[in-house]
């Protein structure tokens, strides 16, 4: 029973007399609070969002703890819209997330088959390889794609096209750097499908790659889903060369993070705004965290664990 | 159907593109075949990413070109690494590099720091966040939900929060803390403060992330050995000490190794909370060395400083975690 003691209930001593009685009592209790905590504060700071945008900005000052809006403005979200295009930056986040995405599907699926159901020569090396990538920091990618994408490397006296500020200028490096975890998804995902599946199809009369996009993929479809859904968030999510690869006008290409830092940049007194923007902002993936929160998990934990 | 059967191929005298790559590709052995497959895969890391990384090592060897139309001076080999670890390059620098004695204001230790800070107390929350989440309750959906609703906001929002967190003058937060002595009155431009700010703002955000990968390891522990925990007499911190602990480490190092690479190379949030010339992140001083200074060598080496940092996380990481594999087994 000392050892009861232990677990941190310090200040609480009469409470702590009871818990010796029944330390389930305590253990539960403990675990409420933990939730409630947890709860709050990841929570806060959108409710914290939420106060600034219903604040008239004339009226944002001093608020006190806690906080609650000082007066009722719902027009800052339709204000966002009208001062930036911000609908366009969430449109082109939005392009570049499911052309990405799709990119990123139909390749990840020809390594993923490689690796989840061929053995071969050099698989282990070129696993560790692939897997490199998503180690390196994007700043040691950065310059010389810079160049690059700016028509500023030649090989063999041809120019590299000019990409900076077009789509392709994100879409590629976001390929690149969210594929292995794809890869490793539907490594496992093609590997748990039988082979007499596979043999079906092909005796049947299915090419190789038709087996493949035609009874594999499809036989994986939650493996599909898991992968497509988190590489559309990591897009949403990315910042670096999102920043660094386009010069930030909605009608060039500029994703979401431009929308939000034109306002810090262009308004940087108009908090309301900014706050409006960035719920605005968060709704798109907070509907596919609530929709899709299974998916999200299996992914993420079968990904990291299987690197 | 409009695909070829395996017996058309051979039997019909059918041809065309089509037909022809078809059947050249079901001749080939699986060998053969794991590379075509892999070809578009290759081809796109080897222009994004492998290519890049041998150029900047490339370019690392060379001088800054300051003047004249080429991007890089002349061959000065590893001349750049020198100049950045003995802090002789500073001066040229937007930020310094390496700087012992203001450690808040030089890119290699606020890096250090950031990582060290960020990742030790995600390990604590995410534990517990894990713990709470193995738990099996009402409304255990929703709550998972809210722990992970802010690992998938875009950084750039989670940037903006923070930053309208710690506002003077709007804040509730700032007075308060201010009063408490802990922050400036302007923490935004303050180093010191604007690294802790960082760290609870990634903590926030990533510590969902080491939940889940924990989460997953606490709930593939085999629940009979509790059973027998508990018949042997074992209180629960004892269970917890002696059952869990053991058994969900290889997992919490694995996350901790994503969360440190991840921190090592952090940019963005810094980039939206306090900018880059508050807080100069090993990331922060590639990007504006080479952005605004153009000094291609230079932001080339500290690049590749910044990799070859990580690569030797990792490596650290992976004997530890075969310890670990073979403790555990």
């Amino acid at each position: 029973m000392a050892t009861e003691s232990e677990t941190k209930q310090g200040p609480f001593s009469r409470w702590a007399s009871s818990a010796i009685q029944d330390p389930e009592k305590a253990y539960r209790a403990m675990f409420y609070v933990a939730t409630v905590f947890f709860l709050f504060t990841t929570l806060f700071p959108f409710y914290w969002l939420l106060v600034l945008a219903l604040t008239p900005q004339d009226a944002i000052a001093n608020f006190g703890f806690p906080p609650v809006p000082n007066g009722f403005n719902p027009g800052a979200f339709v204000e966002v819209f009208q001062r930036v295009p911000f609908h366009l930056f969430v449109f082109n986040s939005f392009v570049l997330g499911v052309a990405t995405t799709a990119v990123v599907l139909v390749l990840a699926s020809l390594a993923g088959y490689v690796f989840g159901r061929l053995d071969f020569p050099g698989r282990g090396p070129l696993m560790l390889l692939i897997l490199a990538v998503s180690y390196f920091p994007p700043a040691a990618f950065i310059i010389p794609l810079f160049r690059l994408f700016t028509g500023n490397v030649s090989l063999l006296g041809v120019s590299s096209p000019e990409l900076f500020n077009t789509p392709f200028a994100m879409i590629l490096p976001f390929s690149a750097l969210f594929m292995p975890l794809s890869i490793f998804i539907l490594a496992t995902f093609y590997g748990q499908i039988p082979d007499g599946l596979e043999d079906a199809a092909r005796v049947e009369g299915t090419t190789r790659l038709g087996a493949l996009f035609r009874v594999i993929m499809p036989l994986s479809a939650p493996g599909v889903a898991t992968a497509g859904v988190l590489t559309f968030i990591s897009v949403y999510n990315e910042f670096f060369f999102s920043f660094l690869m386009t010069t930030g006008e909605a009608d060039r290409w500029a994703p979401l993070v431009w929308g939000i830092l034109s306002y810090q940049g262009q308004y940087s007194e108009l908090y309301n705004l900014m706050a409006a923007a960035s719920i605005v902002g968060v709704l798109p993936v907070a509907i596919i965290v609530v929709v899709a929160q299974e998916k999200i998990v299996s992914g993420l934990t079968a990904g990291a664990l299987k690197e | 159907m409009s695909v070829p059967t395996e017996d058309g191929i051979r039997d019909t005298e059918r041809s065309g593109p089509y037909v022809s790559a078809v059947r050249w590709m079901e001749n080939l052995n699986d060998t053969q075949f794991a590379y075509l497959l892999l070809t578009p895969v290759l081809l796109l890391l080897a222009v994004i990413a492998f290519w890049p990384l041998l150029s900047t090592f490339r370019m690392s060897l060379y001088a800054d070109s300051l003047v004249g139309a080429s991007a890089l001076g002349e061959f000065v080999g590893l001349e750049n690494y020198v100049a950045l670890l003995t802090g002789q390059r500073d001066v040229v620098l937007v930020r310094p590099f390496l700087d012992l004695n203001a450690p808040f204001r030089s890119a290699l230790t606020v890096t250090l720091i950031f990582t060290v800070a960020s990742v030790f107390f995600e390990t604590l929350v995410g534990f517990a966040q894990a713990l709470v989440l193995d738990q099996d309750f009402r409304g255990r959906r929703w709550v998972r939900v809210a722990i992970i609703l802010p690992w998938a906001v875009p950084i750039v929002i989670q940037g903006m929060i923070f930053f309208l967190l710690f506002q003077p003058n709007i804040g509730f937060l700032v007075t308060p803390l201010q009063q408490l002595g802990i922050f400036t009155q302007t923490p935004l431009t303050n180093a010191v403060d604007s690294v802790i700010i960082l760290v609870v703002a990634d903590v926030w955000k990533t510590s969902a992330f080491m939940a889940l990968i924990i989460l997953a390891g606490l709930q593939s522990v085999d629940r009979s050995l509790y059973d027998v925990g508990r018949v042997a007499g074992a209180s629960r911190w004892q269970q917890f000490k002696m059952i869990t602990l053991p058994l969900v480490l290889p997992s919490v190092l694995v996350a901790m190794l994503f969360r440190t690479i991840g921190a090592m190379r952090v940019y963005g949030i810094i980039e939206t909370v306090s900018g880059c010339n508050t807080v100069p992140s090993l990331s922060c001083l590639v990007v504006t060395t080479f952005r605004d200074s153009r000094m291609y060598g230079t932001s080339a080496a500290v690049a590749f400083i910044t990799a070859a940092l990580i690569g030797i996380v990792v490596s650290v990481y992976i004997v530890k975690y075969a310890d670990t594999e073979e403790a555990a087994a």
